[in-house]
Formats: structure tokens, sequence, C-alpha cells
């Protein structure tokens, strides 16, 4: 019995040991796991304005054109995005997306905006994003996807979308 | 609840059989497939940001469109999850049969399991299927859109290119030999539902394909192949690929000892999940693209 008692009292520091050595720090994931997963919270966030069809905002995206070609890439709802090629390379992804619909908390970077583009809000995001605003609504974004793709061209290509057929857009 | 966005991505592996078969496969589609894991590395990697908070705003918004059933994301893994899951199955039926033809005494077998190029092109149109009904989930157009499916492969790249390729390699011209697409032709144009109600992809996907009834079903999985063929047989020939260039190259990757082609495609059936594997990559690239736009 003294034995065993022994045993136990080894044992039971050393699990305690090796349960807190396993367990791994929360990821940084997990918090919006969480509220994305959570029915209620998905009741909150649920979006107040149904997003535009994918297929209307097709419309607004520039035509290829000078050795670029745009292709679509994806097509959602409140979502449309294409991909503008230079003989076969990838040199931008082209997108508008209905942010009252999608991601409301995508507008808030253009209240501090001092620049404008084609008369509409725009905003330097990261290192290789250019977007702006249309309408207190649609945001209209260039990505580069190569170093040659440079904030000029951004700020050209961004001018191509019929941003005055996308701002009457209701 | 299916597992969350980042443990996919963060658990998808680096090393072994499928990771190996992938590399194998690197000379039918050059520089294409880069094996691209882990959620953050993938971010990082795809929009070229270095900006920790950046990233987590990417992140965020790719884990909060990839829980939104609505979106097709979810639906998208578990679709190309669901076509591998038959993977070792299809490989057991395809050996057994393999067996039988060698061993008089095991041909019972006959009765019990499918000829082994039979199940082999119906696993291959079935993953075809998928490979179209994901695209619309990911793309977010309507189920039935072959067309649009067809124009969109012309500008497959990256992990889509190679699941194509090796889907073309690993479960058509290997298996099936250089006139797969005649082969697969006869049998797709004999099939009937009884060849598929009983199939364990078929009866877990049937509900996302469009059709109706199951003849309905099994028309529009004939009308996916007939529009997709034309693509594989250039595919192939432009490539000059055949089943010795690939088993050739294979090999340098992964040890096989035995040059019987069909027990090659089998040994790779039963061992591989490269669908999953890509598919996986290739959800986690849409959602960061589209994140990465939408934040």
């Amino acid at each position: 019995m003294v034995r065993i008692m022994r045993f136990v009292s080894l044992c039971l520091p050393l699990a305690f040991l090796i349960s807190c050595g396993g367990s791994q720090p929360p990821s940084r994931w997990e918090k919006v796991q969480q509220d994305t997963t959570n029915p209620q919270k998905q009741e909150i966030n649920k979006p107040i304005v149904p997003p535009k069809a994918g297929g209307t905002l097709n419309d607004f995206f520039p035509k290829s054109a000078d050795g670029y070609d745009v292709t679509p890439s994806q097509e959602k709802a409140g979502f449309a995005e294409y991909k503008l090629k230079k003989g076969g390379k990838e040199m931008a992804m082209l997108a508008i997306s209905d942010a009252t619909a999608g991601n409301p908390a995508a507008m808030e970077k253009f209240k501090q905006s001092s620049k404008s583009i084609g008369g509409f809000p725009a905003v330097e995001q990261g290192s290789t994003a250019t977007a702006l605003l249309v309408n207190g609504r649609y945001q209209v974004k260039v990505l580069s996807r190569s170093p040659e793709f440079t904030p000029a061209d951004r700020a050209a290509w961004l001018q191509k979308f019929d941003l005055t057929g996308l701002a009457a857009l209701k | 609840m299916s597992k969350p966005l980042y443990e996919l991505v963060d658990a998808l592996p680096t090393s072994g059989l499928t990771v190996s078969l992938l590399r194998g496969l690197d000379f039918v589609v050059p520089g294409q497939w880069q094996n691209l894991v882990g959620f953050e590395n993938t971010i990082r990697t795809v929009t070229g940001e270095t900006d920790q908070q950046l990233i987590q705003q990417i992140g965020e918004r790719a884990i909060t469109l990839y829980n939104d059933p609505s979106q097709g994301y979810q639906r998208a893994v578990w679709l190309f999850q669901t076509a591998n899951s038959a993977g070792g199955l299809i490989g057991a039926a395809a050996m057994a049969d393999k067996l039988s033809q060698n061993f008089s005494f095991l041909s019972f077998l006959d009765k019990l399991t499918p000829k082994a190029d039979k199940a082999q092109t119906i696993d291959l149109v079935l993953k075809i299927t998928v490979e179209l009904v994901a695209f619309c989930q990911i793309n977010g157009i309507p189920g039935d859109s072959i067309g649009d499916f067809v124009a969109a492969l012309a500008d497959y790249g990256n992990e889509s290119l190679m699941r194509m390729a090796a889907l073309t390699c690993v479960d058509a011209l290997v298996p099936l030999g250089p006139d797969f697409i005649q082969q697969v032709d006869h049998v797709v144009s004999n099939l009937v539902p009884a060849d598929l109600d009983s199939h364990p992809v078929f009866s877990r996907i049937s509900g996302y394909l469009p059709g109706g009834d199951s003849l309905g079903k099994v028309a529009f999985i004939g009308d996916t192949f007939q529009s997709v063929k034309g693509w594989m047989g250039d595919f192939v020939s432009s490539r000059n690929l055949t089943p010795q260039s690939i088993l050739g190259n294979v090999r340098q990757f992964i040890d096989v000892t035995d040059d019987k082609l069909d027990y090659f495609a089998a040994f790779l059936d039963m061992s591989t999940n490269y669908f999953e594997h890509t598919g996986i990559q290739t959800v986690a690239r849409r959602l960061t693209e589209r994140a990465v736009a939408e934040i």
C-alpha cells in the first residue's frame, strides 16, 4: 500500500507537468472561429442590406486592353473578382465588394482618407493594395501580384472601372 | 462542425506519399504547384503582405467567409474530401479484381467486385464531376454551369491545375491506358443508375448534383465528361504524356518496384489523397484572394 502511495505521489506531479507542458497556447484565430460559429453572434452580424448579386458587379470591371487580359476569378453574392494578366503572367487582381452588405468594417479606413482617385475617397492598404469607396457602399480594389505592377499602375487601373456606372447602382 | 479552416491548412503535410506523388508530377505542369501549407504562410504567399495586423485581418475575414455555409467554401472542401474517401475502397476493389484474373480460385470475386476498369472509370468521372461542382461552389455559379467550368479550365493554375493534372495522369492515363477517352466514353454511355446508386461517393454527393432523379444525375455525369474530355485529350497529347513517362517520373519520388501499371495506379489510389490535399489548398487560396479584397 505504501508503495502504491509513493508511486501515486510521484506520478501526480509528473502528470500535471506533462499536461501543462502539452497544452498549446490559444491560436490567434480561435476568437474569430468561435464568433463566426456561434449562432447568436451570427444572427447579430447578419447584413442589414441584402448583397448585390456578383453578376451585377461584373458590368463595371475594365475590359481587356493594351496587352492586358482581364479574366474572371470569383463571383459571389456581393463580390466579384478578376485577374489581370499580361503575357500569361498574373499582374494584379481587380475586385468590387459590396461592403455595406458583406464587411462594413472595411469602410472605416476611408474616413481618414485624404486622397481621392476619380473623385472617390481612396487609400493605400498594406504594400500591395489600393482601394476606393464608391457611393459609401462599394469597395473597388486593385491588388498587385507582381512587383512590376506599381501603386501608379493600381491607381490607373482603378480609373478604368466604370466608377460612374457603379455609383449609380442602387 | 467540421475542422476549422486554419486547422485544415495547418495540418496539410509537407512530406509523405501524396506530396511525393505531386512532386513527381511537377514535370507535367512545371512550376505550377508549390506545396503551400500553413494558414499564415498561405496568406503571406498569396497576398505578398507581411504586416501582422493586416495578416490578422485577412485571416479573420477568410475564416468568417469559410464558416458561412451559404458561401459554399466549406461544402467545396467537403466535396474534395468525399471524392477522395472512396480511394481506398476503389483501390481494394481493383486489387481484388486483378487478383481474380491471375488466380482462378479467386474468380468468384468477380461477382462481388466491379471490373477494375469500370470501377476506375466510375471513380474518374465522379472526381471530374466533383471538380465541377466544387468549382461552382467556390465561384458562386449555378451547379450546372458546365460551360463556365470548361472555359475556366483553360485558366486553371497552381493547385487546381495540379489536381486536374493528377486526375488525368493517375486516375485516367495510367490505369486505363492511352485510349482512356474512348474507354470512358464507352462506359459512361452505358451507365445506368444501378451502377452508381451503391457507389459510396455517389450516394454521398448525389444531393449536390443537378439533374433531379438518378437518371438525370447519370446524364449530368455523362455531360460533364463529354465537355471535359477534349481538355483532357489535349492535355495528354500536348505534353506527350504516356503511362510509362508518368511511372518513370513518379518513381524518382516514390519507390515502386512493380512495373505493372494497373497495380501502380491501384497503389496510388489506396495510398494518396491528392484530391483532398490540393482541394484544401485551392479553397484556402480562393478565400485568401477574396478576404484581402474585402477587408
